[in-house]
């Protein structure tokens, strides 16, 4: 059996000061090498599930935690975060929160968190050109971060994450300002990251590069986890087609009123309308 | 007269490389809704911010609602273009949603009336009635993108230009906000859209211009954008999904869910 890379066991979670929980009796288990979109409207808690994943609520947002998080078996709660980054890593939603805003130059920022764990020179040397290698911003190297276009920006983001070398990615919504060709090649480096094992945690509302990538999807409302499955159960699920939505070519067999179950990827789509009893 | 109009617009940041080749770019927009797309660092978010003002081409025309940018102040150009940034966190700095959205018809001097119709029609148009008195930072990224809207409505302005207004958006979001660039163009306004959604340029926006390296591309209706693959390719776009379910069905090109539909339609009958 493999080992589980992330649980959530009975998890309910407010911020500070907030009069509502951001998520509720949540209970997950992912387990190593998994590659998991996480969806959902807005304020379905995404955000927060990769916060309590990583440590930072409540160590850094405070607030009030029921149940446990547990990443690779160690309770968040017993966990500094500082040391939980050298396991887990976290990509924000906005890349501006995610760069220390320390350092002047992008292969220095993307050195920062192997620097902060005390790596040797050599070694932080060689994971900063490898992680700006992966994510194409080498010609960067010398520019200012915070000169950088929102997708540049996105990708520094990604290779400062890359360079720790995290088991588990958790990431929200990382190419949201990237052009298709930069989403493309970003997915191909977590392609590559996932066949050699590291598990992926992935917050994206465009649901048809969720089916095309994630064999696993959870849909969350209002705080709760709604469907965990494959996604061709997860959308053909009645709650999730009205409160979550649905990927485009799920919506057109509907529109077309195709015999269900509907597809949710593109060559699936396909066949679907090609089918003579469409 | 082209609400829009550039030609042979030359810029470059200081010590960077020239953004739009030679001989600098020209480009016309009229009223109605217009997608700008292309890959990143093609020069899109530059276009904006020199069509605001924010930024003075070296040499070149900037005309905007009749104004050249080059003669007047970003305050007057403030009267005639809203525009919401890519990154909310660029523009929201009020504590209330409200304050937020009347910042900018405060600072034009607008008459009370005037604000107070503005501000309660872009709250309304944006979904954020009910969240008048909240902080804009204690909302998601999606909301406080809505925040940036309104304030760029709020105004009433002829010209908005939204860049990247489906970051961080949900599908009931993103139909909120095709239905308000649709009724925005409806009213005699220009509205640019600054995107990489491509599905939402297909189901939202009539007219589209591709940029890429700083050159125009291609500049017109949106139906036939994608058709030049190679230059979709060069362009580091992916035509929208029903485009390409479409294709691979063999229909006619279609760029949105109704033009696919209809065209399945015809195939099967």
């Amino acid at each position: 059996m493999s080992e589980l890379a992330l649980v959530f066991d009975g998890v309910s979670y407010a911020y500070e000061e907030a009069p509502r929980e951001a998520v509720s009796d949540i209970s997950l288990s992912i387990s190593s090498g998994e590659w998991i979109g996480v969806t959902g409207p807005t304020n379905a808690g995404k955000s927060t599930l990769c916060l309590l994943a990583m440590g930072l609520a409540p160590h850094f947002f405070g607030g009030r935690l029921k149940g446990s998080v547990l990443a690779f078996g160690r309770d968040s709660r017993t966990v500094p975060v500082i040391e939980r980054s050298s396991e887990v890593g976290l990509l924000f939603q906005n890349p501006f929160t995610q760069i220390s805003g320390a350092r002047e130059r992008v292969d220095d920022e993307v050195a920062f968190g192997p620097e902060c764990h005390g790596l040797s020179r050599p070694e932080v040397d060689m994971r900063v050109e490898e992680a700006m290698r992966q994510v194409g911003i080498t010609h960067l190297a010398s520019r200012h971060p915070l000169d950088l276009s929102g997708g540049q920006l996105q990708r520094l983001a990604l290779a400062a994450l890359l360079a720790m070398q995290p088991k588990l990615l958790l990431l929200d919504e990382p190419t949201s300002q990237l052009d298709p060709a930069g989403t493309a090649a970003i997915f191909e480096v977590l392609a590559g990251l996932h066949a050699r094992g590291v598990t992926i945690v992935m917050v994206e509302h465009r649901l048809e590069t969720l089916c095309e990538l994630c064999p696993r999807i959870v849909a969350m409302v209002a705080g709760r986890v709604l469907a965990d499955g494959p996604p061709d159960d997860v959308f053909n699920h009645a709650a999730v087609q009205d409160r979550v939505g649905l990927p485009v070519f799920t919506r057109l067999a509907r529109d077309a009123d195709l015999p269900g179950p509907w597809p949710v990827r593109l060559a699936d789509s396909t066949a679907a309308f090609e089918s003579p009893i469409a | 007269m082209p609400e829009i109009l550039l030609q042979d617009v030359r810029f470059a940041y200081p010590g960077g490389v020239e953004v739009y080749p030679e001989p600098g770019l020209s480009l016309s927009m009229g009223e109605g809704v217009t997608a700008l797309v292309g890959e990143n660092g093609a020069g899109k978010t530059t276009l904006t911010k020199l069509m605001i003002g924010l930024l003075r081409p070296r040499s070149g025309v900037v005309e905007v609602g009749g104004l050249d940018v080059g003669t007047v102040t970003v305050a007057a150009m403030a009267q005639t273009v809203g525009y919401s940034f890519q990154n909310p966190d660029d523009q929201l700095f009020e504590r209330t949603v409200k304050a937020e959205v009347a910042f900018g018809p405060r600072v034009l001097k607008k008459r009370s009336e005037e604000i107070e119709r503005g501000v309660a029609w872009a709250l309304r148009a944006c979904g954020l009635e009910g969240k008048e008195d909240v902080h804009p930072h204690d909302l998601g990224l999606s909301e406080r993108k809505w925040v940036a809207i309104a304030s760029a409505l709020a105004g009433e302005p002829r010209v908005m230009v939204l860049d990247e207004p489906t970051l961080g958006q949900d599908y009931p979001s993103r139909q909120r906000l095709a239905r308000l660039v649709e009724q925005l163009g409806l009213e005699g306004r220009t509205v640019l859209v600054v995107t990489h959604d491509m599905d939402f340029v297909g189901e939202a926006c009539p007219t589209t211009v591709v940029l890429s390296h700083g050159t125009v591309m291609y500049a017109g209706p949106t139906s036939g954008a994608f058709e030049d693959r190679s230059m979709v390719k060069e362009a580091g776009l992916e035509p929208p999904h029903v485009t390409a379910l479409g294709r691979s069905l063999g229909l006619a090109e279609s760029v949105n869910e109704a033009g696919f539909l209809d065209a399945w339609k015809v195939q099967r009958s």
